[in-house]
């Protein structure tokens, strides 16, 4: 990269590429936090959302982003000094650094090691350390029941998303992103001259939906919104997080939402894969398909409690989970 | 007994023997008579409150205990337990216990009806009357603090008072930190997004499950009493009922203020006016209704998602009718002694169109909300068989409306002590067996229906009623003044269940003592029966369920 | 601006002058004032651009408190929904928690025992703060204000920016309080108030009697003292 060699040059370049993806991912929950999200809500529930603050209200990102910063950080008595202060630095960084192996098509790939889907897990799930750091440091009881209930929806659920993982990479052979999404170019049937590819979503539906379930109760959006769950517990883990903390939390939200996003795609959906335009942009839209799914549970479905989702977690997920490993472990064995 | 009902001498002699009857069944506590305009009042000894109230909720079947008033007389406290039959609420009886003016103590009825532990605290803070053998006589809707009982004779509202904030003091000091123990302390409210106003739920959890819950009301205790108390009967009362329970509900709460007094006052009411009050009260109803299905789906949803914003949007059409009817959005201040204040609006054919425009759109609206909530797997999952209210726990508390007829208990005000144009009209009472919050939900979207026909029915009338018989008003005189000591209990169906007016006049033109009995009061009382052992999820859609509405409950 | 206790409790409602109302004639206690500006000690034009570029946020995007009180709070709901949508003036996003909300709406009557609640509501929120205060009991205590229990009107207890007046305000009264309170921060010219202190001073005119006295030591600053001198009342 770049025509510098060695060390050198792999530490430049790794800079630049990490710089450009941060960028790209925070410029994107940026325009998705208040903006996006407020007009799709507003689009399921007729209603128009912010439209007096520039063109479509869009310059209503940087005034909110702004005005949040400056706000006064209410630091409450009693809180956990560092495990406070760290809770939304390591919510919001451990999202960011799971896009370092994401191929993002075009050529924008950061790191290819290979064991990126393990990588990638092991990174987005550290947010729910964070998740429980902010609950048990808030000195806030509703905090502290938001923080349990993380702990207790990402053990049930990790395990299913990593085993429905699991399946893919039986089928792909390799732990390695680029070859996850290399696997997935070849042709599956070809017919009446329109070839479809092997996208594991199509090749294994039922994985797909699994993994899109666990994958929602792992980024914690309805109907498995249980650690934040307003209306029960206020803002949950958020109640007493005010100013830039906020602000961190609220990007690690959404940073979160869209390293699903981006997961699921690179997993089931092709990666960069798709006609026409280049590679990048059909993961961007790929990624922001997924953020429409989850605002279209928001605005429909109820949220489980927490013992039903528990027992859905333990009872069900896994179950299936490993049943469509089994299932596929057998097939692979078979055919191939 | 009853004006209601002037019929013939023979009706007028049964209802005497009847009274004569129960008096037989309790002879031995009564001291005297002291007869109401709607019951027989039997005047019994202070320390024979359970014995008379067991006796006739086991013999005369009087299995409800609607209200309990107390006030105060230059000579004695008194405390009045108003019952009431489920079976047939025209079975009435009172039950008038005084007191002596330096030892104000009664036997607690709490032990015979449960309703009666908040009725009794009440009663205690505001009037002063101490209640032996009541489980937890402390104040209920004034600060612990407060110095003296404001509804009492001699209480001076110029001292000032001192509001602390104690309870909020650290709520992690004692209770969290504490070595020993399982359970949390958890304050939820008096500002919670799922409190619906300023509810403060008392609750202690052991993990997320609710053991114990304790509603903390009088965080919205605006001294309706006392400022009816201080207003004419004819035109500065009739306003405040709007305000009871706000959530557009008015007319229908109007209504109990115009059945008491127009009872009490025998005022008649042309036919013509009562269709219309009959037409804007079912319109409030639905109004009500889609608000208590929009926040219930609000507290299980968890967001402001989609089916709320439809319940506002289908407020908001009926809103606009009332609107076009009263002339305000929200208090209407339409009804007036005797009628209402104006006839429709013209031109009528065009009010007609706007109604039936919206009832031909409601069946629409409500199958968007069938599909959206009660057909939902998961709401299903999340609302079935929580917050179980058995029928006979629902009577002990007085639970009415929508909450006791979702646990099947069938009573309806409006059926069977029909009032306005109801029993003219075709329509049925809606219940539910499953008692938990499902059931809930269901009887008010049911009843929204049922609404919509009265609704139906109300606008043809009108319609085709004759242009010279146009009554909207009879004729009132300009000052009320009903005769001394005249004492009544009347009671409507407001969009809660049970609202009922307690008033005695004292021959001036402002009552001497106005009580409301409101329904939001005794079904919050529910509250623990149903949360009790169940998820903090579960007690929040259980309030949902319950649909109260501060404004009424702390009146 | 009265200091001394005895000037509290004037009779003559002619010759009341209360801290508030002092404040906002006088005009100081700018909430904006910020440490950078102290030091510079003058506006330098860096500080002004920046200063109407901050005015500009903080009057474009505010979130709100969720929070119902009474009749009121039906119309704020109804002025958050479908018809007249208030988030198309990007302040439509309400916040259960006050850690993260600008404004708070009071919407309803203010009684004894819920003031102090609503006080440490309003200090639990993080400058700048903002209150709309909503329909008449907001303003005075409306049509119960003569109620024993009623505290006349929200700026006993915390500052109240704007005032929309109404039993209740129809949406779009709120609505229009709501633009005009963005307007008044995006020009700079918010009103500029003062907390007024539940101190012990003000407790200390009070005649002492037996109560009085119990309560004198337990007493702090967070409680309410109802004084029913309407008078005094801002």
């Amino acid at each position: 990269m770049l025509g510098l060699d060695g060390v050198v040059g792999a530490v430049v370049g790794g800079l630049i590429g990490a710089f450009i993806i941060a960028n790209v991912m925070l410029t994107t929950t940026a325009i998705a936090g208040p903006w996006a999200k407020r007009k799709i809500t507003a689009s399921f529930t007729d209603r128009i959302a912010v439209n007096r603050v520039g063109p479509f209200g869009l310059l209503i990102i940087v005034a909110d982003a702004v005005r949040l910063l400056s706000k006064e950080l209410i630091v409450p008595d009693g809180v956990d000094r560092p495990a406070w202060d760290l809770a939304p630095i390591v919510i919001t960084f451990s999202a960011l650094i799971g896009f370092a192996v994401i191929p993002f098509g075009s050529g924008l790939h950061l790191a290819d090691p290979e064991t990126g889907v393990v990588f990638v897990f092991a990174a987005a799930s550290i947010a729910s350390i964070g998740v429980v750091m902010a609950g048990y440091a808030s000195n806030n009881k509703y905090s502290l029941l938001g923080g349990l209930r993380a702990i207790a929806s990402n053990i049930a659920y990790e395990i299913p998303l990593i085993v429905t993982a699991a399946s893919v990479v039986i089928f792909a052979g390799t732990l390695q992103m680029s070859e996850i999404v290399a696997v997935q170019r070849q042709p599956l049937v070809t017919f009446a001259g329109v070839t479809i590819p092997q996208w594991f979503a199509i090749v294994n539906p039922f994985a797909f939906a699994l993994f899109t379930l666990a994958n929602l109760a792992e980024i914690g959006r309805n109907p498995f919104d249980l650690p934040e769950a307003p209306t029960e517990i206020v803002a949950g883990f958020q109640t007493e997080y005010s100013s830039v903390y906020f602000v961190l939390l609220y990007l690690g939200e959404f940073i979160h939402i869209f390293l699903g996003g981006a997961i699921a795609a690179t997993l089931f959906l092709g990666g960069p894969a798709g006609p026409v335009l280049p590679g990048f942009v059909w993961f961007y839209l790929k990624m922001w398909a997924f953020f429409l799914f989850t605002q279209w549970a928001r605005s429909a479905v109820p949220r489980l409690r927490i013992d039903q989702f528990l027992n859905a977690g333990w009872k069900g997920m896994l179950v299936l989970s490993f049943a469509n490993l089994a299932l596929t472990a057998i097939l692979v064995g078979v055919i191939v | 007994m009853s004006l209601e009902e002037p019929g013939p001498d023979a009706d007028a002699a049964a209802v005497a023997r009847a009274a004569d009857e129960m008096e037989a069944l309790v002879g031995e506590h009564v001291l005297s008579r002291d007869d109401h305009l709607n019951a027989p009042g039997y005047v019994v000894r202070p320390d024979a409150v359970q014995d008379v109230l067991g006796t006739l909720r086991e013999e005369a079947n009087l299995d409800h205990l609607s209200c309990v008033t107390a006030q105060e007389y230059e000579d004695r406290y008194e405390s009045i337990y108003h019952l009431k039959s489920y079976d047939d609420p025209t079975h009435e009886a009172s039950v008038v216990v005084p007191t002596p003016k330096d030892d104000p103590r009664s036997e607690s009825a709490a032990p015979v009806f449960r309703t009666a532990d908040w009725h009794e605290r009440e009663a205690y803070d505001l009037v002063g009357v101490e209640y032996e053998d009541h489980p937890d006589l402390r104040r209920i809707l004034l600060p612990e603090t407060w110095q003296g009982h404001p509804l009492s004779l001699d209480y001076d509202q110029e001292r000032p008072q001192i509001v602390p904030l104690r309870e909020h003091a650290n709520p992690l000091e004692d209770d969290q930190k504490a070595d020993e123990g399982e359970t949390m302390y958890l304050n939820i409210g008096p500002h919670h997004p799922a409190t619906h106003g300023v509810l403060h739920l008392k609750t202690t959890l052991d993990g997320e499950q609710v053991i114990d819950v304790d509603p903390d009301i009088g965080y919205l205790h605006r001294c309706e009493e006392q400022l009816c108390q201080n207003s004419t009967y004819r035109y500065q009362i009739m306003p405040y009922p709007d305000r009871w329970d706000y959530i557009s509900a008015g007319l229908l709460n109007e209504w109990a203020y115009a059945r008491a007094i127009e009872d009490m006052a025998d005022i008649e009411v042309p036919e013509y006016a009562q269709v219309i009050r009959t037409m804007g009260a079912e319109l409030c109803r639905i109004a009500a209704h889609m608000l208590a299905v929009g926040t219930f789906a609000l507290d299980v949803y968890g967001d402001f998602t989609a089916i709320f914003m439809y319940a506002v949007r289908d407020r908001e059409k009926v809103q606009n009718i009332l609107e076009d009817l009263t002339g305000q959005r929200l208090m209407f201040n339409y009804f007036r002694l005797g009628g209402v204040v104006w006839d429709l609006p013209d031109p009528r054919e065009e009010f007609f169109e706007s109604i039936r425009d919206f009832l031909d759109h409601l069946p629409g609206s409500l199958e968007e909300y069938h599909d959206l909530i009660s057909a939902n797997e998961i709401l299903q999952v999340r609302t079935v068989d929580t917050g179980v209210l058995p029928p006979a726990v629902a009577k002990s508390y007085g639970a009415t409306g929508p909450v006791a007829r979702g646990s099947g208990v069938d009573y309806d005000l409006r059926r069977d002590d029909p009032y306005g144009y109801y029993d003219e009209l075709d329509w049925d009472v809606v219940t539910e067996d499953g008692m938990d919050n499902y059931s809930r939900l269901l009887v008010r979207l049911r009843e929204v229906e049922e609404s919509a026909k009265i609704i139906e029915q109300c606008v043809d009338l009108l319609e085709d009623w004759p242009a010279d018989d146009r009554t909207i008003q009879s004729n009132v005189p300009r000052t009320i003044r009903p005769d001394d000591d005249t004492e009544i209990y009347r009671a409507v169906e407001a969009a809660k269940g049970e609202l009922g007016i307690y008033m005695r006049s004292d021959g001036t033109e402002q009552p001497a003592r106005f009580k409301i009995r409101s329904p939001c009061f005794s079904n919050l009382q529910t509250l623990p029966e149903m949360s009790n052992g169940e998820y903090i999820p579960d007690l929040v859609a259980s309030l949902g369920s319950l649909d109260i509405v501060l404004g009424e409950v702390d009146r | 601006m009265s200091d001394s206790a005895p000037d509290r409790f004037r009779s003559d409602p002619t010759q009341v002058e209360t801290d508030t109302r002092d404040a906002r004639i006088s005009g100081t206690d700018d909430r904006f004032n910020s440490k950078l500006r102290q030091a510079f000690g003058a506006s330098p034009f860096i500080l002004t651009k920046f200063d109407q570029f901050m005015n500009w946020v903080r009057g474009s995007s505010m979130f709100m408190l969720q929070f119902g009180i009474a009749c009121c709070s039906i119309e704020m709901m109804h002025t958050y929904a479908v018809k007249h949508d208030l988030d198309r003036f990007g302040a439509g996003v309400p916040r259960a928690s006050p850690r993260q909300a600008d404004v708070i709406i009071v919407p309803g009557t203010i009684v004894s025992k819920f003031a102090p609640r609503m006080k440490r509501v309003y200090d639990q929120m993080p400058e700048p703060k903002f209150v709309v205060g909503m329909g008449s009991c907001t303003i005075s205590g409306g049509p119960f204000q003569e109620g024993y229990n009623v505290v006349k009107g929200a700026e006993e207890v915390i500052p109240v920016d704007i005032h929309v007046p109404g039993c209740p305000p129809r949406p779009e009264a709120l609505i229009y309080g709501v633009a005009k309170l963005q307007e008044r921060i995006a020009t700079g010219e918010s009103s500029p108030v003062v907390v007024k202190p539940y101190d012990l001073e003000e407790f200390g005119d009070l005649d002492r009697d037996e109560v009085v006295d119990q309560l004198a030591e337990q007493i702090d600053e967070d409680d309410l003292v109802m004084r029913y001198n309407w008078a005094d009342s801002p």
